[in-house]
């Protein structure tokens, strides 16, 4: 009796094992050339005490788990908990990671960044459902939680979000060159 | 024989006074505590500072309950004291360090005391002396009626979290009321469910009546408290609607079996916590 349930077992793995690679094809990663070309402005605001603000621009997957921390603009790590959702979402969990992403905060102007659709384990990412994420808090001023829906396949788009408080135009290109 | 007499009515008096002031403060302020954070993010940790009251307002500062018995469950368990206690008129602070990477639990729970109240002579008045069920017998008249003595507790408390999140401070040591959080209390976001769980004696507890208060109360004109009753398995599940510094008051009442030192219990947890901004 357990001899047959062994030899079920077995032929069962050796089954999973020819069908899992074409379970895979399905989930195929995205295109090698395939990058996600951010423009984002950070508007003047006029007011007495400003700051820069503390920006953090990250992706999550349709499981709403965060695969890649593309910018974290900010201060002293004491203040990392005030990007309230990148701190919950990421950064608490990996200090390493936040060592690894961290640079200083910027004044108000244009800026261009590109994400190349690897995760933080330096993985290409799966095509499918993702969302991009914009938090931006200032020190005397407001904070804006900016989220865009996005399907990364074979397909190029491009998306723009409206300006907020805290934010000016933000441009999104995904592109397959 | 007569001096001796009086003197023994006049401690007795006493007695009573003393009782009824102490359950007078624990019944109409509640305790609680406030944190200064509930989040650490800083590398090498940070002093945060609490505030130790007991108000009717929402983290308004009334009554100076001590912070004498306050204590920090670090994350891996073993409890460590506060750094720097001080008594004021309305309130008592202490400041804890908070270095090490998980969850804190930090609260100040006091003793557990207990009343005991009985009806004597004809008007069937009813008295209470702060006393156990062993001490009782000394205390009250031999002619007592209804007598029944109550175990008060409260436990008020917080979380703290420095970088990752850890469960092991949220264990409960299955004494009295207890509640143990389902949702982490970092990962309270406003407009999400949260649930709770409650236990008395180290058993989840139906029945456990709990309300629920967003701070700022003096400036709006109704509680908008939150009211949930905990289920079979002592669970509750609600949802902050908005974000910020919510104090939760749950009260169990039960009778007590084979419990030498009372017939009944008013056991109460009254837990700080934030919903977080989306």
């Amino acid at each position: 009796m357990t001899l047959l349930f062994k030899r079920l077992g077995l032929c069962i793995a050796l089954l999973s094992s020819l069908l899992l690679p074409a379970f895979f094809a399905t989930a195929a990663p995205i295109p090698a050339t395939a990058t996600l070309d951010v423009e984002l402005n950070l508007p003047k605001i006029d007011t007495t005490m400003y700051a820069r603000p503390y920006v953090a621009v990250w992706i999550e997957n349709s499981k709403r788990k965060s695969v890649r921390t593309i910018e974290l603009w900010v201060g002293k790590d004491e203040w990392l908990k005030d990007l309230r959702s990148w701190w919950r979402k990421v950064g608490r969990y990996d200090r390493a990671l936040v060592d690894g992403v961290t640079s200083a905060t910027r004044p108000a102007g244009d800026y261009r960044f590109t994400w190349d659709g690897l995760d933080n384990d330096g993985n290409r990412v799966e095509a499918g459902k993702y969302t991009f994420y914009v938090e931006v808090v200032r020190e005397h001023g407001g904070r804006n939680y900016i989220r865009q829906k996005m399907t990364l396949g074979d397909k190029p788009f491009s998306h723009r979000i409206a300006p907020t408080e805290e934010t000016g135009d933000i441009r999104i290109n995904y592109l397959i060159k | 024989m007569l001096k001796v007499s009086k003197l023994k009515v006049l401690g007795l008096a006493c007695t009573v006074i003393a009782g009824l002031a102490a359950t007078t403060t624990a019944n109409a302020h509640p305790r609680w505590v406030l944190p200064s954070h509930f989040t650490v993010s800083k590398e090498g940790g940070d002093w945060l500072t609490f505030d130790v009251t007991a108000s009717h307002g929402t983290f308004v500062f009334d009554k100076p309950a001590g912070s004498e018995f306050a204590q920090v469950v670090m994350p891996d368990g073993r409890k460590e004291r506060p750094n720097f206690v001080i008594r004021g008129k309305r309130r008592s602070i202490f400041d804890f360090y908070f270095e090490e990477e998980g969850t804190h639990k930090v609260a100040i729970n006091n003793v557990p005391s207990y009343y005991t109240a009985y009806k004597a002579g004809r008007r069937d008045t009813i008295k209470r002396v702060k006393a156990n069920k062993a001490e009782r017998a000394n205390l009250i008249p031999e002619k007592a009626r209804d007598v029944s003595t109550q175990l008060s507790y409260t436990r008020a408390e917080s979380y703290v979290t420095v970088g990752m999140p850890t469960e092991k401070a949220l264990e409960i040591e299955g004494k009295y009321l207890e509640m143990r959080p389902l949702t982490h209390p970092s990962d309270i976001v406003e407009g999400e469910d949260v649930s709770f769980q409650f236990y008395f004696n180290g058993e989840p507890q139906a029945g456990v009546v709990a309300d629920i208060t967003r701070e700022g109360t003096l400036y709006r004109n109704h509680q908008e408290q939150i009211d949930v009753v905990s289920d079979k398995d002592g669970k509750v599940t609600f949802t902050p609607n908005v974000a910020g510094r919510y104090l939760m008051k749950a009260n169990y009442k039960g009778e007590l079996k084979n419990d030498p030192m009372a017939d009944k219990a008013s056991v109460n947890v009254h837990f700080t916590f934030e919903a977080l901004l989306q």
